[in-house]
C-alpha cells in the first residue's frame, strides 16, 4: 500500500524521536542533511510550488532534481553562490557547517539513510487511539441503510446503526477523510481525502471484504467533496491544484485532469446520466464540464460568494449549492435560454439564509428534503419542492462539516467540530440517536 | 461559535500532569503573533496568503480562532493527534511552509500550541484572559554615552489581574534604529548621541520608553545665551540636559530674511533690508515691531490663506471655479479678521445650506462620504491618522476598527445635493437611512468619540441627524486633547521645518514630542489668548530660539530635533516664484489671473498647473496631508533652474531689475550691491563685491549680459534657494 514513491511523505515522526544510534559517523541524510533542507528550502521547492521544477520535500525529489539538473549536480553549486543565483534566494546564505554537512554527505554518496520506522509508522494491527474525538469531516450510509461510515484520524470506522457489532475499522495511509461515498450497489465504498500540505488519496475499499482495493495518491495536498459516477465507474475529487481529477474507480487511474476553477475544488457532483460534472470552489463559481472529455461547458451560477459544497437532485439535472454567503442555491444545470452577461436565469429557488456559512449539503434520495450544514450547530432540512424549512435539528455544540440522508429518506446523520455522530428523525427534526464514533483512551499519550 | 470539549480528560505531551491549562486568548494568539504568523506580509495580509488568513497582527482573536479550527472543515489542526496539526507542521516546517521555520519541533512555543490543541482548543475568557495593562521596566533609558546595553523587562496584567513577564513575546521597536538599536532578546544598543523612543506592543497594548544618549565628549559647559520668553527657557531646559549648546542669534539682514518668508512668504526688498540693517534700535525691540509690520501686512494674508487652502484642499477640480474662489474668499476673510481659530473651524464643520452662501461648506464638497471626510477632520484639526482603522485596529495606536466607524457615524447623516445655480451644492442633514453600519457584521455604529471631551451642550452624544454638530464641538472644545495641541504644533513646523510632533499631522503613542513641556506650554498660551493664531506666531517669531543662526558649535552640529540652531529649508514653490520675481523684477507669466498676481494669491493649483510651481512641489491639493507640499530637492529642479524658460526669462527680462539698474546709470559696484540684496537679502561680502566686479568687467559682451549672468548665478545658489 504505502508505495515507495512517497516514502518522503510519513517523517512527521520528529527526527529527535529517532535513536540516534542509527546513524553511522558521516553525514546523515535523515539526521542532518533534511532538517536543513526542510528549513531553507522547501517554502519554494514544494509540491504546491515547484520553483524550477523542483520538489525537495522528499529524498526523491531530490535525486530527481528540477529542470536544472539532479540535486546532487546542482545543490551545492546553488547554496554556495557558484551557481547563480545564490540560494537560498532573497536569504543570508547558509552557515559555512551547513554548507560543509552538505559537502560532505554528497561527496559520501548523497545516500538516504531515513530509517524504516521513520518511513512507515501505520499499521493494521496497531489501532489508532484516541484521547479525543477528531472533527468529524465525512458521513455516509450503506445502500441497504444498516451502517454508517464515519471518517475518523487516519481511518474510516464503518459502524452497525442495530449495535450488534463493534465497528470495523479501515485505517488509510491519510490524516484526514474529508468524504465518503457508497457505490449505489454498496458493494464500493470511495473515501478521498489526505494529510494536508504532504498528498491527496482517492481510496476504494471493498465493503464486503473490508479490504482497501485500490489507493491513488495525487497532488501535494488533501483532495475535497469526491463524488461517485452513478455507475460507479468515475469518482470526481476537487483539487488545491485548482484542478477537478476523474479517476478510474476500477484501476485506480486518474483519467483527467481539468482546470477551469481559479481557486480550490471544493465540491463535485456528477450529472444523472454521468456525462457531466458539476464543481464548486473557492473562486465562487460553479462550474459544469464535460466529464468525458473534460472540456469546459459554462458556470452553472452567478458569482456570489466562495462555495464549498454541492448535492444533486437524485434523478434531475438539478444541484443545490452553497458556501460563504449562507445562502444555499438551487439551480438547473442545463439552461432553457441563451446565456447573456450575468444571467441567473438558471437559478430555481434560494433557500433561507443559514445563521454561518455553509460547509454541507445533501439531499434525500427519494428527492423530497435537502440538509443543510455549516457554521451553526443547527442543521436545517428543506422541502425540496417548496423551499420551506421542515425541520431544525439542535444538539450539535459546534459547526456540521458532514450530513447524510439514509437511503429510506427517514434519518439525517450530520458529524463535524464536536467530534459526535447525531441522527435525526427527518420529519420531525427529532434527535434518534448520538454517539462518538471513536473509541476514546483517557489519559494516554504523555510522550516525553 | 466557540466550543471545547471539557467532558475528556486533557492530555498533553511534555507532563500530562504539569502540563499548564492553555487557552487561545491569554496563550496561543500571543505566540502566534510573536511568531509573526499575523504580520502583513504573512497571513495577516487583507487577503490572507495561500488561502488562510488572521487578523492583521491578531487585533481580532475570535476571527483568528475560527480560521485555525473552523475553516475547510477543521483542516489546520487534529485534536485526535496534536502532533500532526498543520498548525505545527507548518510552522516546523516539517511539511513545506511559505512562511518558512518559525519554531522548533518541542520549543516553548511549540508545547504551547501543542497543549492547546491537547487539551481541546479552549478559547480562553476575554473578561479574564485579555491584557489589561503594560508595564516595562525601566520606564526610561539614559545612557551618559553611546555603546552601553541594557535590557528592558516587560510584564503584562490580565484583566483578571494574573501578570506574566511577556519581554520575548512583546514587540519592541525603536523609532530610530541608529539611536536605539533593538536586539533579539530585549537588549536596547545604544548606538549613538541622540533621542528615540521604544515602542512595546502586546497583544493590542502598548506602551512607550523614552531613550536618550548623551554627548560623551568631555568639557561641556553650559553657555547661557538670552532668552527672550518661555519658549527658549523651555528649549534651554531640555539642551542643557542633552548637552547641547544653542548657537547665538542670526544676524540681522538674515532675521529680517527669514521673518519675512515664514510670515509672508515674500523676500524683502533691498531697501527693506538696508533700513533694517541699518536701525540702531536694540536688536530685540528692533526685531519685535518688525514682527509686528510683517503680521500687520497684506502679504501674511495670503501666505496664511495659501497654507490654509492647502489644507482644507481647495482645489476647482471638486469645488468647481466659483466654488474655490468663494472658499478662498471665505478662508482670506478669516484671516484678515484674526478670527479666532477654534471659531473659524466651528464655522466649516458645522456649515451646512448653499455653498455659494455659506462658503465654508465647501470643505464637505472635496470629500463628500462620511469615511473620507472624518479622517480628514481629524488629519487637518487634530493631528490624528485614523484611516489605518478602517480595515483593522491600527497597529501602531490604540484606535479600533469599532472607532473609526463610531467616528465616521458623526458624519453618516451629511448629504450633499445640487443646488439652483450653476456649480451650487446644497450640504444638509439627511432625514432617514443614515446609519453607519460596520462592514463585517453588518450592526449600526452610534456616533461616539475616540476621547472624551466637552462639546457645549454636555450629556448624551446625539444620534438624530445633527449629530455632526456635535462633533464641530466637539473637535473645537477646549479640553480636547488633540485640537489646540495639534494646531500650535502644526504651526510650529511652518517657522522650524519640524513639529515639536513630527509628522505633524501623525500624532500617536509612538511618534511622541522631542519637548513634551514646549507643547504644553505653547497649548496652554493659545488657549490662553482664545485660539489667536497671531499671537502664537508672534510668541514664536520673537523667541531666540526662532532667531537662532544657523551656524552650528561642537555641542550642536550633530542636532536636528531640537530646535538648538536653525536648520535651511528649500524655498516652497511659491516662495520661489515669488522670489525670483523680486529678485529679478520680472514677474513670470501665471495664466488665468491678473498680471500683477503673486504665486502665493493663487487661488488654487488649477493656475500653471504642471509647471514651475508644481516641479517645485506644490500640492495638488487632492489630499489634507501636509505631505503633500513637497520640499525634495530633485535633478529636473536643478536643470529646470540652470536651463528653465521661467529662469532665463525672468533674468533677461527687458523691464527687469538688471535693464533698469543699467538704464538709471548704477555703477558696477552699486548694481553688484543690488543683485545681492534683491536675492540674498544682504549686501556682498567683501570678496563677493570683488569676484561680481570682475566678472563685469570682463569680456565683451556688453555689461547687462555681464550682469544677467552674475544674476542667473546668483539665484542659482543656495543662499538664494534656502530659507535659513
Amino acid at each position: 500500500m504505502a508505495s515507495n514513491r512517497f516514502a518522503g511523505m510519513l517523517l512527521l515522526v520528529p527526527a529527535t524521536f529517532i535513536c540516534p544510534a542509527l546513524f553511522g559517523a558521516g553525514p546523515s541524510y535523515f539526521r542532518d542533511v533534511r532538517p536543513i533542507i526542510q528549513r531553507q528550502c522547501q517554502g519554494c521547492h514544494q509540491p504546491n510550488i515547484k520553483s524550477s521544477n523542483l520538489d525537495l520535500t522528499s529524498y526523491e525529489g531530490f535525486q530527481a532534481g528540477g529542470q536544472h539538473g539532479p540535486g546532487v549536480t546542482t545543490l551545492l553549486g546553488y547554496i554556495t553562490g557558484e551557481i547563480r543565483p545564490r540560494m537560498p534566494l532573497g536569504q543570508p546564505p547558509l552557515p559555512v557547517d551547513q554548507i560543509q554537512l552538505i559537502r560532505e554527505w554528497i561527496a559520501a554518496g548523497a545516500k538516504d539513510d531515513t530509517p524504516v520506522e521513520a518511513r512507515e509508522d501505520l499499521a493494521v494491527d496497531k489501532p489508532i487511539v484516541y484521547t479525543q474525538p477528531p472533527v468529524i469531516n465525512a458521513l455516509a450510509f450503506s445502500a441497504d441503510g444498516k451502517k454508517l461510515a464515519v471518517s475518523g484520524n487516519r481511518e474510516i470506522l464503518i459502524h452497525s446503526l442495530d449495535g450488534a457489532e463493534p465497528p470495523r475499522r479501515l485505517p488509510g495511509l491519510s490524516d484526514r477523510i474529508l468524504s465518503l461515498v457508497f457505490s449505489k450497489d454498496g458493494s464500493t465504498l470511495v473515501a478521498a481525502g489526505g494529510t494536508a500540505s504532504r498528498f491527496g488519496e482517492v481510496q476504494i475499499w471493498d465493503v464486503a471484504s473490508g479490504k482497501l482495493k485500490r489507493s491513488l495518491t495525487l497532488t501535494g495536498d488533501t483532495v475535497f467533496g469526491a463524488s461517485l459516477s452513478p455507475d460507479a465507474s468515475k469518482v470526481a475529487v476537487g483539487c488545491t491544484d485548482n484542478s477537478v481529477r476523474i479517476v478510474d474507480a476500477a484501476g485506480g487511474k486518474e483519467l483527467f485532469k481539468i482546470g477551469n476553477h481559479e481557486n480550490w475544488v471544493l465540491g463535485t457532483i456528477f450529472g444523472v446520466d454521468g456525462k457531466r460534472i458539476v464543481s464548486v470552489g473557492r473562486d465562487r463559481a460553479a462550474k459544469l464540464t464535460d466529464a468525458t472529455s473534460g472540456a469546459f461547458l459554462e458556470n452553472v451560477n452567478l458569482l456570489r460568494g466562495e462555495l464549498a459544497a454541492i448535492a444533486r437532485h437524485p434523478t434531475k439535472d438539478v444541484v443545490v449549492i452553497g458556501g460563504e454567503d449562507r445562502v444555499p442555491y438551487i439551480y438547473m444545470m442545463d439552461r432553457a435560454q441563451n446565456m447573456k452577461i450575468a444571467d441567473d436565469s438558471t437559478l430555481i429557488r434560494k433557500l433561507e439564509r443559514q445563521d454561518g456559512s455553509i460547509a454541507a449539503l445533501a439531499w434525500s434520495a427519494d428527492g423530497a428534503h435537502i440538509a443543510v450544514g455549516g457554521a451553526s450547530p443547527e442543521v436545517t432540512i428543506y422541502d425540496a419542492e417548496t423551499g420551506k424549512r421542515t425541520a431544525a435539528c439542535k444538539g450539535h455544540q459546534a459547526g456540521i462539516y458532514a450530513v447524510a440522508f439514509s437511503p429510506d429518506g427517514q434519518t439525517l446523520a450530520t458529524g463535524g467540530f464536536d467530534g459526535e455522530v447525531r441522527l435525526y428523525r427527518v420529519a420531525t427534526g427529532e434527535l434518534a440517536k448520538e454517539f462518538i464514533p471513536v473509541p476514546i483512551t483517557e489519559n494516554l499519550r504523555s510522550q516525553k | 461559535m466557540r466550543f471545547s470539549i471539557t467532558l475528556l480528560v486533557a492530555t498533553s505531551l511534555f507532563g500530562a500532569a504539569e502540563a499548564p491549562k492553555v487557552n487561545f486568548v491569554r496563550d496561543v494568539a500571543p505566540v502566534l503573533n510573536k511568531a509573526g504568523c499575523m504580520s502583513g506580509t504573512c497571513h495577516g495580509a487583507a487577503k490572507g496568503k495561500d488561502g488562510f488568513k488572521l487578523s492583521l497582527r491578531g487585533y481580532d482573536p475570535q476571527f483568528d480562532y475560527e480560521a485555525l479550527l473552523y475553516d475547510l472543515g477543521g483542516r489546520r489542526f487534529n485534536r485526535a493527534d496534536p502532533g500532526r496539526s498543520l498548525m505545527l507542521t507548518k510552522p516546523t516546517q516539517q511539511v513545506a511552509h511559505g512562511g518558512g521555520m518559525r519554531f522548533e519541533i518541542n520549543s516553548d512555543y511549540y508545547k504551547i500550541i501543542y497543549n492547546w490543541i491537547a487539551q481541546g482548543v479552549p478559547y480562553g475568557d476575554p473578561a479574564k484572559d485579555s491584557v489589561k495593562s503594560l508595564d516595562v521596566e525601566p520606564k526610561e533609558i539614559f545612557m551618559e554615552k553611546p555603546g552601553g546595553t541594557t535590557t528592558v523587562k516587560i510584564v503584562a496584567t490580565f484583566n483578571d489581574g494574573g501578570t506574566r513577564d511577556v519581554t520575548r513575546e512583546a514587540n519592541i521597536d525603536s523609532n530610530i534604529p541608529d539611536v536605539a538599536a533593538v536586539g533579539d532578546k530585549a537588549d536596547i544598543k545604544g548606538a549613538r548621541m541622540g533621542e528615540a523612543t521604544l515602542l512595546v506592543r502586546y497583544q493590542g497594548k502598548f506602551t512607550s520608553v523614552p531613550v536618550t544618549i548623551l554627548n560623551p565628549a568631555p568639557g561641556f559647559a553650559w553657555k547661557q545665551v538670552p532668552q527672550n520668553n518661555y519658549i527658549d527657557q523651555l528649549i534651554d531646559a531640555k539642551l542643557q540636559r542633552l548637552k547641547i549648546q544653542p548657537s547665538g542669534l542670526v544676524d540681522d539682514a538674515g532675521f529680517l530674511r527669514r521673518a519675512s518668508l515664514d510670515l509672508t512668504g515674500q523676500l524683502p526688498d533691498p531697501n527693506e533690508v538696508r533700513a533694517f540693517v541699518a536701525d540702531t534700535t536694540p536688536a530685540k525691540l528692533k526685531r519685535s515691531r518688525l514682527i509686528e509690520k510683517l503680521i500687520a501686512s497684506p502679504a501674511f494674508i495670503d501666505h496664511w490663506t495659501l497654507k490654509w487652502g492647502d489644507l482644507l484642499q481647495a482645489n476647482r477640480k471638486y469645488l468647481g471655479e466659483k466654488g474655490v474662489y468663494e472658499f478662498d474668499e471665505w478662508i482670506r476673510e478669516s484671516f484678515t479678521a484674526n478670527k479666532p481659530y477654534d471659531k473659524m473651524v466651528r464655522e466649516i464643520l458645522s456649515s451646512s445650506g448653499s455653498s455659494n452662501q455659506n462658503p465654508a461648506a465647501n470643505f464637505f464638497r472635496v470629500t463628500r462620504d462620511p469615511k473620507p471626510t472624518m479622517e480628514k477632520t481629524t488629519q487637518v484639526f487634530l493631528g490624528v491618522r485614523m484611516v489605518c482603522a478602517q480595515c483593522h485596529d491600527h497597529p501602531f495606536e490604540r484606535w479600533t476598527q469599532n472607532q473609526y466607524y463610531e467616528m465616521s457615524a458623526f458624519y453618516s447623516a451629511l448629504g450633499i445635493r445640487p443646488g439652483y445655480e450653476v456649480g451650487e451644492e446644497i450640504i444638509y442633514n439627511q432625514r432617514a437611512d443614515f446609519d453607519m453600519k460596520h462592514p463585517k457584521d453588518g450592526r449600526v455604529m452610534k456616533p461616539a468619540f475616540i476621547v472624551p471631551a466637552s462639546y457645549g451642550s454636555s450629556g448624551p452624544v446625539p444620534t438624530d441627524s445633527h449629530r455632526r454638530m456635535a462633533l464641530a464641538e466637539w473637535v473645537t472644545s477646549r479640553d480636547n486633547p488633540f485640537f489646540a495641541k495639534s494646531t500650535v504644533n502644526r504651526v510650529w513646523s511652518y517657522f522650524f521645518g519640524r513639529g515639536i510632533i513630527d509628522p505633524v499631522d501623525d500624532i500617536r503613542a509612538s511618534n511622541p514630542p522631542s519637548n513634551p513641556a514646549l507643547l504644553d506650554a505653547l497649548t496652554k498660551d493659545f488657549l490662553d489668548h482664545n485660539f489667536d493664531l497671531r499671537q502664537l506666531m508672534r510668541t514664536i517669531t520673537n523667541s531666540r530660539t526662532y532667531q537662532a543662526g544657523m551656524t552650528t558649535n561642537e555641542w550642536n552640529a550633530g542636532d536636528a530635533d531640537n530646535f538648538s540652531h536653525a536648520i535651511p529649508r528649500r524655498l516652497a514653490a511659491e516662495e520661489l516664484l515669488d522670489a525670483l520675481t523680486l529678485a529679478t523684477g520680472v514677474r513670470p507669466n501665471l495664466p488665468e489671473v491678473p498680471p500683477d498676481t503673486r504665486a502665493e494669491q493663487l487661488p488654487d493649483p488649477h493656475v500653471g498647473k504642471d509647471g514651475f510651481l508644481d516641479l517645485f512641489g506644490r500640492p495638488s491639493r487632492e489630499s489634507s496631508c501636509e505631505c503633500e507640499r513637497r520640499s525634495d530637492i530633485s535633478l529636473p529642479q536643478a536643470l529646470n533652474l540652470v536651463n528653465g524658460q521661467t529662469i532665463s526669462d525672468a533674468v533677461a527680462g527687458g523691464n527687469g531689475r538688471v535693464a533698469k539698474a543699467i538704464l538709471s546709470g548704477k555703477s558696477d559696484r552699486d548694481l553688484v550691491e543690488e543683485l545681492y540684496l534683491a536675492s540674498f537679502s544682504r549686501t556682498p561680502t567683501a570678496a563677493e563685491a570683488e569676484l561680481g566686479l570682475k566678472y563685469l568687467s570682463s569680456g565683451s559682451r556688453g555689461r547687462a549680459a555681464l550682469a544677467q549672468d552674475l544674476l542667473w548665478a546668483l539665484v542659482n545658489s543656495k543662499p538664494f534657494l534656502y530659507n535659513y
